[in-house]
């Protein structure tokens, strides 16, 4: 890493750890929570999405796997929320190799569909599994029995515990992208017959990428339940969770490491303030907004901001050397 | 014996591609494969390579039966391939693409970031190294496919048209290449279209028509063979000839 790219990084870091305490209001503070759980599912999103290149539509499934176990914890066992999320990890690495088998068989968008598919699917079956709420879905614990249940007014704990989260997923990948993984991932992502040619494993790289990927969204979710405390199949399951994920690390940059996280201190707090200043008429005003975004993105920059940022430092750095 | 391909055929509904094809590779040879378009060199090939599976016959290599074996288990064996259109990693440096075959058998990143700067300078591209892979042209490409198979360590490599689509002076440069390659104590597979290439490179040719090995020999002997003359220029020509 380059001196000022560290430095760089060193500010970013500072920034995010006082930056809600700055705000000191607490609709800031909560945005800032939400910023950072979306960074975190958008960023589990990207090593399978934008590393290996198979952009799974579907992400949402294990979402809602991590958030509903999480309340089925609470409301089925009496246990915090919390202590489901290591049911939900071991439910996402089930489903991922369930899943796995027959999808990575596909390539392209005929992955993205079938993904869209099983999300679909398991968000119809839990509608209609009485067990977990059906429709109405699941609560949380109204009033903390202990501190275990993590339940606080203030949003301010949640964005701590979320930018844990975030920072190990981060360092995670930031080792991946510089191991065999990350070059292996990236390889097959952009062209598998000469990745295969090369002694890449393929489907096994893909399996190890949605394992990695589909553990830390059923976190995500996971944290989403514990801090919301409620969820229903459209708020964990629904279409719209995997498509937030796939608009933020695609406006960040897919396939870099802090592109997700850029796209998320973008887009959640233009959700949240259009729904608040907007009311109930105008929410959803912002999914008009990401129609927006992708149409833009698709014509002028399909690399994301990255992209953008490389271009701009290619262009200074030119007419640095130009002028040297 | 290196490589020993026996009664390989590859039928695509009721037409054979590879229609009973036999083949036999001792190591350090340098065997070239030629015929004309729709011969079925390329369609062999890839069964070779592990790409395309045969519908009949078996295929050894080093005296394992890798018939059914995906490419990436062939790689491992020690078997690497080009492609004749030549695929880039995008979004990854010249260095980086390299470093892809070079993890093979150097799992940590430190030492593929030396193998691939080995493979580097051997090929001629070390200047290169830090750009993006897409801004190579059709040369620098093919010379990238090849630094990225040699990585693997392979015993054999196969080459697809390595030398289609350049000038002369690069076609030079690729033969130079090629034969430094060999030198190496790698064994080669070329398959090529341009004969004079094939004259100057390979002790052996085999030559494909209609899905079989119709001949085999040095370069002379087989451009002197009857079937062969029939097979590239026509009856007519042959009896032009007579």
């Amino acid at each position: 890493m380059t001196r000022p790219a560290r430095a760089a990084l060193l500010v970013g870091a500072v920034l995010l750890v006082i930056a809600p305490v700055l705000a000191g209001n607490a609709f800031y503070q909560r945005i800032a929570a939400l910023v950072v759980l979306a960074a975190i599912s958008a960023s589990a999103w990207n090593v399978i999405g934008g590393y290996a290149g198979q952009v799974s539509f579907g992400h949402a499934v294990y979402f809602g796997i991590g958030a509903y176990a999480s309340l089925l914890a609470f409301t089925k066992l009496g246990l915090p929320p919390i202590a489901g999320a290591p049911l939900g990890i071991l439910a996402s690495f089930v489903l991922s190799v369930i899943m796995g088998l027959p999808t990575f068989r596909l390539r392209g968008h005929y992955f993205s569909m079938a993904t869209i598919a099983i999300a679909e699917l398991v968000e119809l079956l839990v509608t209609n599994w009485r067990f977990a709420g059906g429709a109405i879905g699941l609560m949380g614990p109204a009033t903390p029995r202990s501190v275990a249940d993590l339940l606080f007014r203030s949003a301010l704990p949640y964005y701590g515990l979320f930018l844990v989260v975030l920072a190990i997923l981060l360092a995670l990948t930031w080792w991946m992208e510089r191991s065999r993984m990350g070059f292996y991932l990236r390889a097959l992502g952009s062209g598998e017959r000469a990745a295969e040619s090369l002694g890449v494993p393929i489907r096994r790289y893909k399996l190890y990428a949605l394992l990695i990927s589909g553990a830390f969204t059923s976190v995500a979710g996971s944290l989403y339940a514990v801090m919301i405390g409620f969820v229903d199949p459209s708020s964990g399951f629904g279409i719209l969770v995997s498509v937030n994920m796939v608009v933020m690390a695609a406006l960040g940059g897919a396939g870099t490491l802090f592109g997700p996280l850029v796209g998320a201190i973008i887009l959640v707090p233009l959700a949240e303030m259009t729904n608040a200043f907007l009311g109930g008429g105008g929410a959803g005003a912002a999914y008009v907004a990401y129609g927006v975004i992708i149409m833009l993105m698709a014509r002028y920059s399909p690399g994301g901001l990255a992209q953008w940022a490389r271009e701009i430092r290619a262009l200074v750095s030119g007419r640095r050397r130009r002028a040297a | 014996m290196l490589l020993e391909a026996k009664g390989i055929i590859k039928a695509f509904g009721s037409f054979h591609a590879v229609d009973g094809a036999d083949f036999g590779l001792e190591e350090h040879e340098l065997v070239g494969l030629i015929g004309p378009n729709g011969a079925g060199k390329s369609t062999f090939f890839n069964c070779i390579a592990g790409d395309t599976v045969p519908t009949a016959g078996t295929i050894r290599f080093r005296g394992i039966d890798v018939t059914r074996l995906a490419p990436d288990r062939h790689a491992r064996l020690g078997l690497a391939r080009t492609f004749q259109v030549p695929i880039v990693f995008e979004g990854m440096t010249v260095g980086e693409n390299v470093m892809v075959g070079a993890f093979l058998r150097h799992p940590q990143a430190r030492r593929a970031v030396e193998k691939a700067a080995e493979m580097l300078e051997f090929t001629g591209l070390a200047a290169q190294a830090r750009m993006p892979g897409t801004a190579l042209g059709t040369a620098g490409r093919k010379r990238l496919g090849i630094a990225r198979a040699l990585a693997t360590e392979p015993n054999l490599l196969l080459l697809d048209e390595a030398l289609a689509g350049l000038t002369s002076g690069e076609m030079e440069a690729a033969i130079e290449l090629l034969t430094r390659i060999h030198a190496r104590g790698i064994t080669l597979i070329v398959v090529e279209h341009i004969m004079e290439v094939i004259h100057r490179l390979a002790e052996r040719v085999l030559v494909f028509h209609q899905g079989r090995v119709i001949a085999q020999g040095t370069p002379a002997e087989v451009t002197a063979d009857e079937a062969v003359i029939e097979a590239y220029l026509g009856r007519r020509a042959r009896g032009r000839r007579g």
